[in-house]
């Protein structure tokens, strides 16, 4: 038996089945992240200036550790936490700059560091499972660096 | 694959045959010389995409500009100057672009490296050549282009300062304030990184 | 202690920039003095670590692939026009019998990455995507045992 392939209309209707039910799905399954950010300031002095800068607790410190940078010690400036429901995107103000994230479903996150004005700087598109730590830094003055350290709690 | 016969030809007469159209004749000199074109692109750039893209761009320059190669210089050193010169045009391009967000650097200062002890590096010293590499990736990565590409011209094209600062449109009182801060700064970080491994 | 005047100087003459009256003083200034003895030392051991630092870069493409890119490059600059008109030719035959088949496998395959991003078949794609926006100077760095990444921006340098 020969099947008459409908024309266009009927080709359309296809693929938004196919898209409705794969994206609906994927907004049922996914749930909602928790993510702390810190900006934090590398120096190599074992001492902030600032009093009210306190050392970064001992897990980030291992990691920070871990990655090539030179600075001995690291100081929590700042903290936040949000919470990112899926597909949703949340920005806001850490330092002097600004942090966007977007969940994109399941364990995927986008990442925009802003800086003042709004101008974006880099993006990163990663998965982000629990425990993982992104770190987005660069110098500071007096051979220091700034670090906004992004971990996902939940 | 280039014909066997140019396998055998030197650089001169490959660069003739080439100057007549010869492609066959061009791919073997490009064989020859495309680690070397690669590898000043991406000691400058950082960036192997970048230095793919860059040392390609100036096989095509190359290529175009063929009849314009006298014989002056060897053919990898002219191939080597247009890979710089790409690769400056491109950093100048990026600088602008990363100006428009963030301030100014104020990289001539050299800041507080001026004011550094005096770190001894030993490049024998109980270290292996690959261990040796990555240290150095690491700090060529941490530095500025301006400072880097006055580091790459001098140690790797044995340029002078004057010969620099016609390159690099500067002074050369800024190429002997660069060169400076660049070599401190990789004495520093490489101090720094066996530093990082005591603590471990 | 040398100020900076001194202390370039000082590189000049290790990198045989300086005229004789003044490469003959520095002499001298290196057999006395311990503070540029040291800062020479350490200029003179920083220019040779990086000899031969470029040998060890080499391309991670086949040689053929790179040669038949640039060969592209330059007849795509030699002959425009040829081209084009085959772009044509073929983008209009793209059209007219792979463009629906191509649809749908897009779409087919937007419901699986939507699937896959769920965690419904495991954990969520290892694939990467960084794009460097206003600052291309950024490069980053992934540990995936430790779960860390870190994304630097080189730019400004130092200060």
């Amino acid at each position: 038996m020969r099947i008459r392939v409908a024309p266009a209309f009927w080709r359309a209707w296809v693929v938004v089945g196919l898209l409705v039910s794969g994206i609906g799905l994927a907004d049922v399954l996914a749930a909602d992240l928790k993510i702390e950010a810190q900006l934090v300031w590398g120096t190599a002095d074992a001492k902030s200036p600032n009093p009210q800068h306190k050392p970064v607790e001992a897990d980030i410190l291992k990691k920070l550790r871990e990655l090539p940078l030179k600075w001995s010690h690291y100081f929590e400036v700042t903290r936040k936490q949000v919470a990112l429901p899926a597909k949703a995107t949340r920005k806001f103000e850490l330092g002097r700059c600004d942090i966007e994230i977007t969940s994109l479903g399941g364990l995927d996150v986008e990442v925009t560091l802003l800086a003042t004005g709004g101008k974006k700087i880099v993006k990163r598109t990663q998965a982000f499972p629990k425990g993982e730590i992104l770190v987005l830094g660069g110098n500071a003055p007096n051979s220091t660096a700034w670090l906004a350290i992004l971990k996902r709690i939940d | 694959m280039a014909l066997n016969d140019h396998s055998l030809a030197d650089d001169v007469a490959l660069v003739k045959a080439a100057q007549k159209g010869d492609m066959n004749a061009f791919e073997e000199l490009v064989a020859r010389h495309r680690d070397k074109i690669y590898a000043r692109a991406f000691t400058m750039m950082r960036n192997e995409e970048d230095a793919v893209d860059l040392s390609q761009e100036a096989w095509v320059k190359g290529w175009q500009r063929l009849a314009q190669f006298q014989g002056d210089s060897s053919f990898g050193t002219w191939m080597t100057r247009i890979v710089i010169n790409l690769c400056l045009d491109q950093l100048r391009k990026q600088k602008r672009q990363r100006a428009e967000s963030i301030e100014e650097m104020t990289e001539e200062s050299g800041g507080v490296e001026r004011q550094m002890p005096v770190f001894t590096v030993n490049p024998t010293e109980r270290l292996e050549r690959e261990e040796l590499r990555r240290r150095i990736d690491r700090a060529m990565d941490q530095m500025s282009h301006e400072h880097r590409t006055v580091l790459v011209l001098h140690a790797f094209e044995e340029m002078e300062y004057k010969e620099i600062a016609r390159t690099m449109g500067c002074s050369i009182g800024t190429v002997m304030s660069r060169l400076f801060y660049a070599r401190r700064k990789l004495a520093a970080l490489l101090a720094d990184v066996k530093n990082e491994e005591k603590w471990r | 202690m040398m100020d900076i005047n001194e202390q370039l100087k000082l590189q000049a003459y290790l990198d045989g920039e300086l005229g004789e009256a003044e490469a003959r003083e520095m002499a001298n200034r290196l057999t006395q003095d311990r503070e540029s003895m040291a800062l020479m030392a350490e200029l003179r051991n920083t220019r040779q670590i990086l000899v031969g630092f470029e040998k060890g870069i080499r391309l991670t493409e086949s040689e053929d692939f790179y040669w038949s890119q640039i060969r592209r490059r330059i007849e795509a600059q030699q002959s425009r026009l040829p081209q084009l008109e085959h772009r044509v030719s073929w983008v209009s035959w793209f059209r007219r019998r792979l463009a629906p088949v191509t649809a749908m496998m897009l779409v087919a395959f937007a419901g699986l990455v939507a699937f896959r991003g769920t965690g419904y078949f495991g954990q969520s794609s290892a694939t990467e995507v960084e794009t460097a926006l206003g600052d291309p100077g950024a490069f980053t760095y992934r540990d995936y045992s430790a779960g860390t990444t870190l994304v630097w921006l080189s730019y400004p340098a130092e200060n």
